[in-house]
């Protein structure tokens, strides 16, 4: 699971438990200026992941860590990605986040909420 | 960032206008929006972001190419309580405008057309104030959607 917070002018992306060793990460901090949008989308488990490189795969168990495909980084950190939300950057590492979170539509009105506040 | 798209992004705006005319904003998922706009998933988050990014696309589209006809209607005298380019705007209204600045921002937008052109149209209401006009044809236009569905399941009986 992963715990998606704001805290000042960032969203910070923690990875909770167990899921730290298999994705390889422990926390993200992406300035909100760089967040294009957040959406939640249970039906991203079935689509293909790419390659991992790394962390670690275990289709309808986990996938966590990183992934390429088409020449995009994207950032996994799902189980059966029932609760899972995408979330688009820009001029970041990756281009995408997908993650697992406890309340994913409260998720996604808290990161629009904050990024909508913003000046353009 | 590439400009080529590989999917006419037209099109796929109009068609999820559409799509987010028919059915509630939650009840269209990232699922529906792949099949029916017939994108793939990793394009249409490459190129609008979000599912409100589109949402917000499709919104704009439907100011851009389906407001000015159907308040030139409105301005001509037509009667336009079938016209279906009313139920994007009155889903918005509902749903995601009070939610949303950015979508409240189009909806007004939107009535201020709408208002205008009623100004305009020969016929003009009897009495009331300006607004009335179209607060009558949006509810007409809710109870029109609502006597469709209601025709449907009570006609078999």
């Amino acid at each position: 699971m992963t715990r998606v917070s704001i805290d000042g002018d960032n969203l910070v992306v923690e990875i909770e438990g167990m899921d730290k060793l298999w994705s390889l990460k422990s926390r993200l901090a992406i300035p909100l200026a760089n967040v294009r949008g957040a959406t939640a989308d249970p039906g991203i488990a079935a689509e293909p992941k790419g390659l991992r490189a790394p962390g670690t795969s275990l289709p309808g168990v986990i996938t966590a860590g990183t992934f390429h495909q088409d020449g995009e980084r994207v950032f996994w950190n799902i189980h059966d990605g029932a609760r899972a939300i995408v979330i688009t950057l820009a001029d970041e590492h990756y281009v995408r986040l997908v993650v697992e979170v406890a309340d994913p539509a409260a998720t996604v009105a808290l990161i629009e909420q904050a990024i909508s506040r913003r000046p353009r | 960032m590439g400009r080529h798209r590989g999917f006419d992004e037209q099109a796929v705006t109009a068609a999820a206008a559409a799509l987010f005319a028919g059915r509630a904003y939650d009840g269209v998922s990232v699922d529906d929006l792949v099949q029916h706009l017939g994108v793939h998933r990793n394009s249409l988050y490459k190129t609008f972001g979000s599912k409100r990014g589109l949402y917000l696309a499709a919104l704009l589209w439907h100011l851009e190419h389906q407001l000015p006809p159907l308040a030139e209607q409105l301005a001509a005298g037509a009667e336009v309580v079938d016209n279906r380019a009313l139920d994007l705007l009155l889903l918005a209204a509902v749903e995601r405008a009070p939610a949303d600045v950015e979508v409240a921002a189009l909806v007004a937008k939107a009535w201020q057309t709408l208002d205008q052109a009623l100004q305009r149209a020969p016929a003009a209401p009897a009495g009331g104030p300006r607004a009335t006009a179209l607060s009558v044809l949006l509810g007409e236009r809710l109870r029109a959607r609502a006597a469709v569905a209601s025709a449907a399941t009570t006609d078999p009986a």
